[in-house]
């Protein structure tokens, strides 16, 4: 079962990803806090990071590159979740190091493939 | 000594008044809650915890007992801060809960705020308000707030400078401690917004700066803030020579020495000569704000 860590600090949208991701094999850690999602993910190496990129201590650009530097997380996939219009989104996740992202709102419809296609990009429809 | 609140009378006769209580009755905890209540839906949330916001009031001289906390009953609505300098005054932080929007608070709030630094017999009154924020920028004018200049947020990855960008040759670089970055900056001649301003940097603390001498002669100075996790609060002044090149080295010599931090600077104005070196170095515009300014005396 693959394990994905959502960093997300406010609780209704962490609450639609872990219900939507539910009814799939996946099993889904939530902090709410960039501290705290270092911290999990140095301790649980999941093998992808969903992150909101406006957190409340730390912000995103930020903790991706701190994740970039622990041993061990350098190649997970780290997917941005966020309300930027998709230019910059688009520039931001190229220059920080992200290997995509979703934009925010999610739809729950589209989100589980979107995630089985970062998982194995060579089966994306 | 903050005076009473007004009261509007409420929306219908099953509502609750809606009035203003001073932010200083209010936790921070309770603060921060409400704010970050407010910014659920913008695209640049900006949340906050207990602690940024402690760190926010100290860096920024926000007067609690002039901010304002716009409730109906015991319902939280929205909030606005007002950040008290000599001669000046600040509005920040305004926001009311999406399903509270269009029914007045947000003008209330920004009256009480306008009051408050008129009794302060402040020359002006100034705010950031984020680019295409089209409803609070008519907001803001409707209340006399006319536009001064645009404003950018920057950012740079970690990473060393990237090698295909011309350099100024054989350039000196001097380090320098927090108290000789603070004594620059009384010799700065660019103009700050409230973020930016010296006492907004010497209140945030862990300043550095960086003197650079050009073998053509041109040198100049940077003032920044550098904590665990990254390098902010940039202010750039080229004292002699062409700025373009002054910068190259000066943002060549920062990011050398820190390869390994994240970068991010609010509130450098677009016409910055400073900004396409910054560029050529990898900093990458996030967002703008428009600064705006109501006249008082």
């Amino acid at each position: 079962m693959k394990t994905i860590l959502l960093i997300e600090d406010y609780a209704d949208n962490a609450r639609l990803v872990m219900r939507t991701l539910k009814p799939y094999d996946y099993h889904v850690l939530h902090a709410v806090d960039g501290e705290t999602g270092l911290l999990m993910a140095v301790e649980k190496k999941p093998d992808m990071i969903l992150l909101d990129l406006g957190l409340p201590d730390v912000e995103g650009q930020t903790l991706i590159s701190l994740i970039r530097n622990v041993p061990g997380l350098e190649q997970v996939p780290v997917i941005a979740v966020t309300a930027w219009p998709s230019d910059t989104a688009r520039q931001m996740i190229k220059a920080y190091g992200c290997d995509g992202y979703i934009s925010k709102p999610i739809s729950p419809k589209a989100f589980p493939s979107q995630i089985a296609a970062y998982f194995d990009p060579e089966n994306e429809e | 000594m903050t005076p009473p609140a007004p009261a509007i009378a409420p929306p219908a006769d099953d509502t609750p008044a809606i009035d203003l209580v001073p932010a200083s009755q209010f936790t921070i905890e309770e603060l921060v809650a409400a704010y970050n209540q407010t910014r659920v839906d913008y695209i640049v949330p900006m949340p906050m915890n207990t602690a940024r916001l402690r760190e926010y009031v100290r860096n920024y001289d926000i007067d609690l007992d002039r901010s304002f906390v716009v409730r109906a009953g015991d319902q939280i609505l929205g909030l606005a801060m007002l950040g008290v300098r000599p001669g000046h005054t600040w509005v920040t932080r305004l926001g009311i809960i999406p399903t509270q929007r269009r029914c007045g608070a947000g003008q209330m709030l920004m009256e009480q705020l306008i009051a408050q630094s008129r009794r302060l017999k402040v020359s002006y009154v100034t705010l950031d308000v984020i680019q295409n924020n089209k409803p609070a920028h008519r907001l803001f004018s409707k209340l006399g707030f006319h536009e001064i200049r645009e404003l950018m947020v920057i950012r740079r990855p970690p990473a060393t400078p990237p090698d295909d960008v011309t350099i100024p040759p054989c350039y000196t670089v001097q380090n320098l401690s927090h108290r000789q970055a603070a004594a620059l900056l009384g010799q700065r001649q660019s103009v700050p917004s409230w973020l930016t301003e010296n006492r907004s940097l010497v209140n945030a603390g862990n300043l550095a700066a960086l003197r650079v001498e050009l073998e053509s002669g041109g040198r100049g100075w940077l003032v920044y803030q550098k904590t665990i996790f990254q390098l902010g609060r940039l202010v750039l002044q080229t004292e002699v020579g062409d700025p373009h090149q002054v910068c190259l080295a000066l943002i060549h010599a920062l990011h050398t020495h820190n390869p390994a931090l994240d970068t991010k600077s609010e509130n450098l104005p677009v016409q910055d000569p400073h900004w396409p070196a910054m560029q050529e170095l990898g900093y990458l515009e996030s967002f703008r704000r428009i600064e705006m300014r109501l006249d008082l005396s």
